[in-house]
């Protein structure tokens, strides 16, 4: 009888290790590590460039030794297509799980509203998730097992207009005293410039010039820049989110001369700064141009932005950069707990308080998350396309470039 | 300002509205013709744009006429174009049209659902053979604009863009084209006896499946012209057809359905709508202002414009 209670025991132990992916014995064959990006629909090439991000990460930690708490033990990694919709992310998230029932931790899945499914589903099961997303709500909502290494957007919005008159009295010596805004009507953009309608830009001194709303796509930007041009701000800040939308106001700029050596030109989000951009718009229409971004190439990063090139086949660092980190982060979670199982691995993350390793690839250089899971210390940068590559220029302890403010 | 802000919204208008008015044509002749209600044709302009910019980058490289090149593109496209609808409509579309249907509405389910199909077909290939990445042509054409001064003050200029300028010329150019061909040709008058009445034209010896594959070539060709015109500032990608498909819908039913010149005035019309709209409306409202203009067109005068082409489909 004793015996038999043995090997049920031993059986059941058995059977909760391989459903849970506890994997604590020393000279484990592998872990598995999840991305979930939108790799079809509206967003897939920006999910392509987060695949390209995340297979660099897995095949350099692998090259580097694997996990060595668990005895070498290499990184597998499993993909999912979150589609186009919150739904359609949902249900990847659930099929993901389903099929791979050993992940030790994910990464995903860019879009904040593809993000917010993905992670109920990853809470329910325990499993700790890493995102540069930056809605507010994905780290409101009380989650044990959810890490935001960017701003949220409200901060994001808060630092945003200190950072750009930081960076405008850096290259210029004055302040710029008006300001225009255009941007579509998308979730992003309308909470980005919410803080800044109620209070923020009077609060900085800045006079509201121009301030066009339109719901994309555009068939033509020509009214818009009709208005732009008769207010002259003394910097906009340039909020459409579709390709199409950016290059056909970027073409009506410069039609009516407002080109970036007369307006300088802010916009928010990393997408301003893809290698797509570039085919799509051209490097004449970009020059100048500006972008509030949670990540990007830093200073110091250099040896770091050939390895990156060659690895993942794009031009520069992109605010991937930050996939590419949170594959990292898992992976020193795992050394730090000496184990696989995504409970050891989210506490491990709550006590993490990184200053070198893997903490180069966020800004500031510091990587601690605090009991919601958003980053400490996490700050926006600006970059800049200068001679067809989008450089950082602020803040300066990140800059790989000095910044170019026209126009005063 | 006030004058300047309208002249300007007007010539964007008015620019765009012959682009918009080829696009709806090309939807309005097959519809015309055949009583077919094409879900694809905004594919068949993705198509176009696709084939442009392959085209564009090696035509008239690096001589004088360069800027020009896309235009060559599209007109080099709407022929291959032409060949691609003729022979989609003879291994597909003709199983669902024409004479050897018995029941009209049934074969408008089926021809809804095929030519859906297609637009399926056409979408996720692109995705799969040429990836969701944007493109587009670059072209110093698409920001560059003859600077107009209006007499009554001397800051005060209107931009006219030169690309814009040059697809509008070549979208009037195109439609007054066909409606001569339809007009003055026999193949023209084989097409409008088609529509008229298919059986009184087999009868005077008209070939109609033959007649159905023209236009349906024709309503292809023009898409892929009119999709190639407007690569030119506009990025292509696979599902760059939704953002046109129901300006395309409003635009032949605005202007009557089945009526050549009706369509053309129809897309002309949003455009115009869309872009005067602005001066006193939030821009937001842009594109429901061509909605509340839709729908009391076809409250005051149900037929479109142009709606005696009505009873013909």
């Amino acid at each position: 009888m004793r015996k038999l209670l043995a090997s049920l025991s031993a059986l059941g132990l058995i059977s909760v290790s391989s459903t849970t992916g506890v994997a604590t014995a020393q000279g484990q064959e592998q872990v598995t590590m999840a991305l979930a990006m939108p790799l079809s629909g509206a967003w897939a090439r920006i999910g392509e460039v987060s695949r390209a991000a995340a297979e660099c990460a897995v095949a350099d930690i692998n090259a580097a030794g694997g996990i060595e708490a668990l005895g070498g033990a290499k990184v597998n990694l499993v993909v999912a297509d979150v589609g186009g919709s919150p739904e359609s992310a949902k249900n990847a998230a659930e099929r993901l799980l389903a099929e791979h029932p050993d992940i030790s931790g994910g990464v995903g899945a860019y879009v904040s509203s593809f993000t917010l499914p993905v992670t109920e589903v990853t809470e329910r099961a325990g499993i700790p998730w890493l995102t540069l997303s930056y809605s507010d709500r994905i780290t409101g909502r009380g989650y044990k097992h959810v890490f935001m290494t960017s701003p949220t957007s409200v901060q994001q919005a808060e630092d945003a207009l200190p950072t750009i008159l930081a960076l405008a009295k850096q290259a210029t010596g004055g302040k710029p005293d008006t300001v225009g805004i255009v941007m579509d009507n998308t979730p992003s953009p309308v909470g980005f410039t919410e803080g800044m309608r109620d209070g923020g830009l009077e609060k900085y001194g800045l006079d509201l010039v121009v301030d066009q709303v339109f719901t994309p796509p555009l068939s033509v930007a020509g009214p818009i820049v009709q208005q732009v041009r008769s207010a002259r701000p003394d910097f906009l800040l340039f909020l459409p989110t579709a390709t199409p939308d950016i290059k056909l106001i970027l073409e009506q700029l410069t039609q009516f001369g407002l080109t970036r050596e007369r307006l300088p030109l802010i916009n928010n989000g990393g997408p301003m700064g893809t290698p797509d951009l570039l085919n799509v718009v051209g490097e004449h229409l970009l020059e100048g141009a500006m972008f509030i971004t949670a990540n990007w190439g830093l200073k110091g990063q250099e040896d770091f932005t050939e390895h990156w090139k060659e690895c993942t086949g794009l031009p520069w660092v992109t605010q991937d950069i930050s996939t590419y980190g949170h594959f990292w982060l898992l992976k020193e979670a795992m050394e730090m707990a000496k184990s696989a199982d995504p409970e050891a691995v989210t506490q491990a993350l709550h006590d993490m308080k990184l200053t070198e390793g893997p903490a180069r690839f966020f800004p500031g250089g510091t990587v601690s998350f605090a009991d919601n899971g958003r980053r400490e210390n996490a700050s926006i940068v600006i970059a800049q396309w200068q001679a067809g590559v989008p450089v950082t220029v602020f803040p300066p302890e990140s800059a790989v470039a000095e910044p170019i403010w026209t126009g005063q | 300002m006030l004058i300047e802000q309208f002249l300007q919204a007007l010539t964007s208008g008015i620019l765009l509205g012959c682009i918009y008015g080829l696009m709806c044509v090309g939807l309005a002749f097959i519809f015309g013709t055949m009583g077919v209600i094409n879900f694809a044709q905004a594919d068949f302009m993705m198509v176009g744009m696709y084939l442009v910019l392959a085209i564009a980058g090696s035509l008239l490289a690096g001589t004088a006429l360069g800027a020009f090149a896309p235009f060559l593109a599209a007109f080099l496209v709407g022929p291959l174009m032409f060949g691609i609808g003729y022979l989609l409509h003879r291994g597909l579309i003709v199983c669902t049209t024409g004479l050897r249907i018995a029941n009209q509405i049934e074969a408008h389910q089926a021809q809804l659902i095929l030519t859906l199909g297609v637009a399926l077909v056409l979408q996720n290939g692109a995705l799969i053979l040429l990836g969701s990445a944007p493109a587009s042509i670059i072209s110093p054409l698409s920001y560059a604009a003859w600077e107009i001064p209006l007499l009554y003050n001397d800051f005060n200029v209107l931009f006219v863009n030169k690309a814009h300028t040059y697809n509008a010329l070549i979208c009037v150019a195109v439609t007054l084209s066909l409606y001569w061909l339809i007009r003055n040709t026999r193949v023209g008058k084989s097409l409008r006896a088609s529509a008229d009445n298919p059986t009184a034209a087999v009868y005077m010896g008209i070939d109609v499946d033959r007649a159905h594959r023209i236009a349906f070539g024709f309503g292809t060709a023009i898409a892929g012209l009119a999709g190639g015109l407007i690569v030119l500032y506009y990025p292509v990608q696979p599902l760059v057809g939704m953002d046109f498909l129901i300006i395309m819908y409003a635009g032949v039913v605005l202007g009557g359905l089945g009526s050549l010149i009706g369509a053309f005035w129809g897309g002309f019309v949003i455009a115009l709508v869309q872009q005067l709209a602005t001066l006193v409306l939030p821009l937001q409202l842009q594109n429901a202002t061509v909605f509340i203009v839709f729908l009391l067109v076809l409250l005051l005068r149900p037929q479109g414009f142009f709606g005696r082409t009505v009873d013909r489909a």
